[in-house]
């Protein structure tokens, strides 16, 4: 412009343009429907920035030249391309959002109900399905198995094992889980229906559970971490920060730290998080046919997931002497605690003498320990 | 298409979700072993009281 310097208009393309209205779409679901506005505030306002083109955000250096967009293995030059490199590829945020995650959940309902356990890793059939479909689509066993974790309805598992396992799906993976996770109350109810009958749906569960004493809140991080990471090693990283955090919460003693995981630290993490992975959805590397594969393939994950659950929970129905409501099978899915809540929704529809939400919540945090298994299981496999 | 070596993927997909359900199923009887060993401790302690 006047030969001074030269302004973006001339370099957006349509494919910028078309990006700039899916960050619109994600913060309009984020503010007006209030679908994790979290994340997809971020995350939408992210693909906004990167998609203005020669904003150099993301510029990274690949053998001595400026990209434009993030390149995996170049040196990253760009703020938000540096956030990404240290945070994501050096695998900081998410583990450290497993810190807080931990800190922030109460273990009470898994440890009163331990079978519920059981219905955490029914709900992972859906992870191992989509990997399945997703080799069958042309995919490498390792973007497979990053397709097929979004499943497990855990974004900050997706990242993790995405960034390890197929890096250049690590922003349409990422982007998928967290969509459908804020998706939660729409998808589930379907499939729940198609699988229950009203009869099932509307089984009572008392409300009360066993009391669980402190000192069982203050063994479960430990003796879990020692059983899973023995079992699992390479759960490690998310495994020891989630039952960490989660130590710091019921210890009693550490509640500054405990404060800090859950909310100050868990507040910065989400930001960069969310505004990295937006900010890696550049037209050039979202703008592809395996992208929409991948968010297909992701639904059918989430799909099977929640239908497993529903099964195996009507399985373990027959050997039962006190039946479970099958609807707390769906809440297998880990995206806590919307699974948890929808049940309690359709339960009290179907029953309302019925207060499903504390029966959820064991299966609905088995399903994070189930996700972090099964990524560990990959990791040790293919990592 | 990928060349699939279905076999790996059978120890990846069967293998890994057999795995994940059985350290899921141990995780719950050391849980439940564990919390009948505290409550009945509790129990006999309250009742020594």
């Amino acid at each position: 412009m006047f030969g001074l310097y030269e302004s973006a208009f001339g370099a957006l393309t349509w494919g910028n343009i078309v990006m700039i209205l899916i960050g619109g779409l994600l913060i309009y679901l984020g503010i007006a429907r209030k679908m994790e506005p979290l994340l997809l505030v971020p995350i939408g306002f992210g693909v906004v920035l990167v998609n203005l083109p020669m904003g150099g955000l993301m510029e990274t250096i690949v053998q001595g030249e400026v990209q434009e967009s993030y390149a995996i293995g170049g040196e990253p030059a760009g703020v938000i391309a540096r956030v990404f490199h240290m945070g994501l590829v050096w695998e900081i945020i998410p583990v450290f959002i497993f810190l807080g995650l931990g800190a922030l959940t109460d273990f009470g309902p898994l440890i009163a109900n331990p079978k519920t356990l059981v219905l955490g890793a029914g709900a992972q059939f859906g992870v191992f399905f989509a990997l399945l479909i997703a080799l069958l689509a042309g995919f490498n066993i390792n973007e497979a198995c990053s397709i097929g974790i979004i499943g497990g309805a855990d974004g900050p598992t997706t990242v993790y094992l995405t960034n390890r396992l197929a890096p250049g799906l690590i922003g349409t993976t990422a982007v998928a889980a967290y969509t459908y996770m804020a998706l939660v109350p729409i998808i589930l109810p379907p499939i729940i229906k198609l699988l229950t009958t009203k009869k099932e749906r509307a089984i009572y569960m008392k409300p009360q559970m066993r009391p669980v004493s402190r000192l069982e809140k203050l063994l479960f991080p430990v003796i879990g971490a020692v059983v899973i990471i023995l079992l699992v090693p390479r759960s490690a990283p998310l495994m020891g920060m989630f039952m960490f955090g989660n130590l710091l919460a019921v210890s009693g003693v550490t509640e500054r730290l405990a404060d800090t995981a859950a909310n100050a630290l868990m507040n910065i993490l989400t930001i960069l998080l969310g505004l990295s992975v937006g900010c890696f959805m550049s037209a050039e590397t979202f703008l592809k046919l395996d992208s929409l594969t991948v968010f297909g393939l992701g639904i059918l994950a989430f799909a099977a997931s929640t239908a497993f659950g529903v099964l195996l929970a009507k399985l373990m129905n027959l050997f039962l002497k006190e039946k479970i409501n099958p609807m707390i099978g769906a809440a297998g899915l880990s995206a806590v605690p919307m699974a948890a809540r929808v049940v309690q929704r359709m339960g009290q529809e179907a029953n309302p003498r019925n207060f499903l939400l504390m029966h959820a919540m064991g299966p609905n945090i088995a399903g994070v320990i189930g996700t972090a298994t099964v990524a560990g299981i990959f990791l040790g496999i293919l990592g | 298409m990928m060349d699939v070596t279905w076999g790996e993927v059978a120890r990846i997909a069967g293998g890994g979700f057999g795995l994940t359900i059985l350290v899921l199923i141990i995780l719950s009887v050391v849980i439940w072993v564990v919390g009948v060993i505290i409550q009945k401790t509790q129990a006999r302690g309250e009742k020594t009281e």
